[in-house]
């Protein structure tokens, strides 16, 4: 959970500084997932009948023909846009670590990324790059995409994805650096509140050389800015 | 209490007004009746008679909330949010979701508005007499309804174009036609159609298209996950159903 990473972090560059080292790879690995697969449906009637709620005190009609399943449908819906919670990072990148004797960029960009926000419960989405250094250690790519799934697909705060990201790959892969960028669109902006239609917020996670080197730092953002 | 007329659209279409022969059953064979005062309204009652006055009752039967019932649901909303993130696994306690609940119970109520205001609130000021008989269109009005199914965000533009007949409608007006329908929970065909019938309705115009280019988080974010998919509808009413040279000049002319 979301906590439990955040302390993960704050031990990280309390003990570390900001270099990422090997001691922290094994211990930090705890158990995230607050959530089981196999406890989804038994969850479902406590969030349809919430939804349900919902519904009738909108001033909707739940009896109306386009309304009747739609309490079970939102119910699965929003599970399926927390299904964060269900995984691990260890889960996913446990076979996809190859040994390889790289040590330039490896950079991933424009992955889709879809979250909801914690304040509101409304869907933000974007795009997220990232870039790494490896040190010896390189991962399968699409196991960068589905890190950023794991972590985007819960309740978050865009700052707090971006970190989890950053801290996910360090501890999988102990890399030279890792950076990460999100831009993204905030519903709860757009469709709602100031109704910014046109705004985009953008965060970044540095560490490692990616931190310390700006020149480093400038190739990422070069590589990976739009084309 | 029925709560929800406006959204009977379907049901509505299959009721007999046994009136004959103005336009019964929610079906647009393309005639905007002038004399006879207009289609059936989405969500009326059966008028008896056709005339402006029963446009004008059909309009003040929209409301279905209002700002103390707002008030009143808040604290029911807020303890469902409470149980949904509960049910998700989700620590309700933690600083970041303190106040949740409540922040989302006020979203959604803000994005289901529509349910609160009247058309003719609206529009009631806003109709000129202008000796004007060629096409009007106001487009890429950004647009933000809920998915009725998935309650879920869709969000596109809408293009609207309408002849005149005698009376224009102020341009501000049309997108906040269009506000009212969308910020409830929708169906893209239905709004669509609402959108054309209300303008319909206030204005008897020659005729009216209204286009809705949107994208369904509910495809995006989950199911088939497509993520650069868009859904296009449309209605055409009057001449703009009849006429195929309106039509084509009114597409033409929203194409960017």
């Amino acid at each position: 959970m979301s906590t439990k990473v955040g302390d993960i972090v704050e031990d990280f560059h309390s003990n570390n500084g900001d270099r990422i080292t090997d001691k922290m790879s094994t211990v930090h690995r705890h158990h995230e997932t607050s959530r089981k697969e196999s406890e989804d449906e038994s969850r479902l009637p406590a969030l349809e009948a919430a939804y349900t709620d919902i519904l009738r005190h909108l001033g909707e009609d739940t009896d109306r023909e386009g309304l009747l399943r739609t309490p079970l449908r939102a119910a699965k819906a929003i599970q399926f846009l927390t299904k964060g919670y269900h995984e691990t990072i260890d889960d996913i990148l446990n076979n996809a670590i190859f040994d390889e004797d790289h040590d330039e960029m490896v950079i991933v960009k424009d992955i889709d990324m879809f979250s909801l926000c914690e304040h509101h419960m409304v869907p933000f989405f974007g795009k997220v790059h990232i870039g790494y250094i490896p040190n010896k250690k390189v991962v399968g790519l699409s196991k960068l995409a589905r890190i950023v799934e794991i972590f985007s697909r819960r309740l978050q705060v865009q700052e707090r994805l971006t970190k989890q990201i950053a801290t996910g790959i360090s501890e999988a892969l102990q890399p030279k650096g890792v950076a990460v960028v999100i831009e993204a669109a905030h519903m709860c902006m757009v469709m709602r509140g100031v109704q910014k239609m046109n705004s985009r917020t953008v965060t970044s996670a540095m560490l490692g050389v990616y931190l310390e080197d700006p020149k480093t730092r400038e190739e990422f953002l070069y590589l990976s800015r739009r084309t | 209490m029925d709560r929800s007329k406006q959204n009977k659209y379907s049901s509505n279409e299959k009721n007999d007004n046994g009136d004959g022969d103005s336009v019964l059953n929610g079906h647009f064979d393309g005639m905007v009746k002038r004399a006879a005062g207009g289609p059936q309204a989405p969500g009326a009652e059966s008028a008896p008679h056709r005339s402006t006055s029963a446009v004008m009752e059909s309009w003040k039967e929209e409301r279905t909330r209002s700002l103390e019932d707002n008030e009143m649901s808040l604290p029911s909303l807020a303890a469902a949010y409470t149980t949904i993130l509960r049910g998700l696994g989700e620590n309700p306690q933690r600083q970041g979701l303190l106040k949740t609940p409540w922040r989302a119970a006020t979203a959604m109520q803000f994005f289901t508005k529509g349910y609160q205001e009247k058309i003719i609130d609206v529009l009631n000021d806003a109709i000129f007499d202008e000796d004007h008989d060629e096409m009007v269109i106001v487009k890429d009005i950004d647009m933000f309804s809920m998915c009725e199914h998935h309650l879920v965000p869709i969000f596109g533009r809408v293009h609207i174009g309408y002849l005149p007949n005698k009376r224009v409608l102020g341009l501000s007006k049309l997108a906040r036609i269009v506000e009212i329908y969308s910020r409830r929970l929708q169906v893209q065909e239905r709004l669509t159609k609402q959108i054309a019938v209300a303008i319909t309705e206030a204005l008897q115009p020659t005729g009216v298209g209204v286009v809705i280019e949107a994208t369904h988080m509910c495809m995006v974010m989950r199911g088939v996950q497509k993520m650069n998919s868009k859904t296009v509808t449309s209605t055409m009413l009057g001449n703009f159903r009849e006429d195929p040279k309106t039509r084509d000049e009114f597409l033409r002319l929203i194409k960017s």
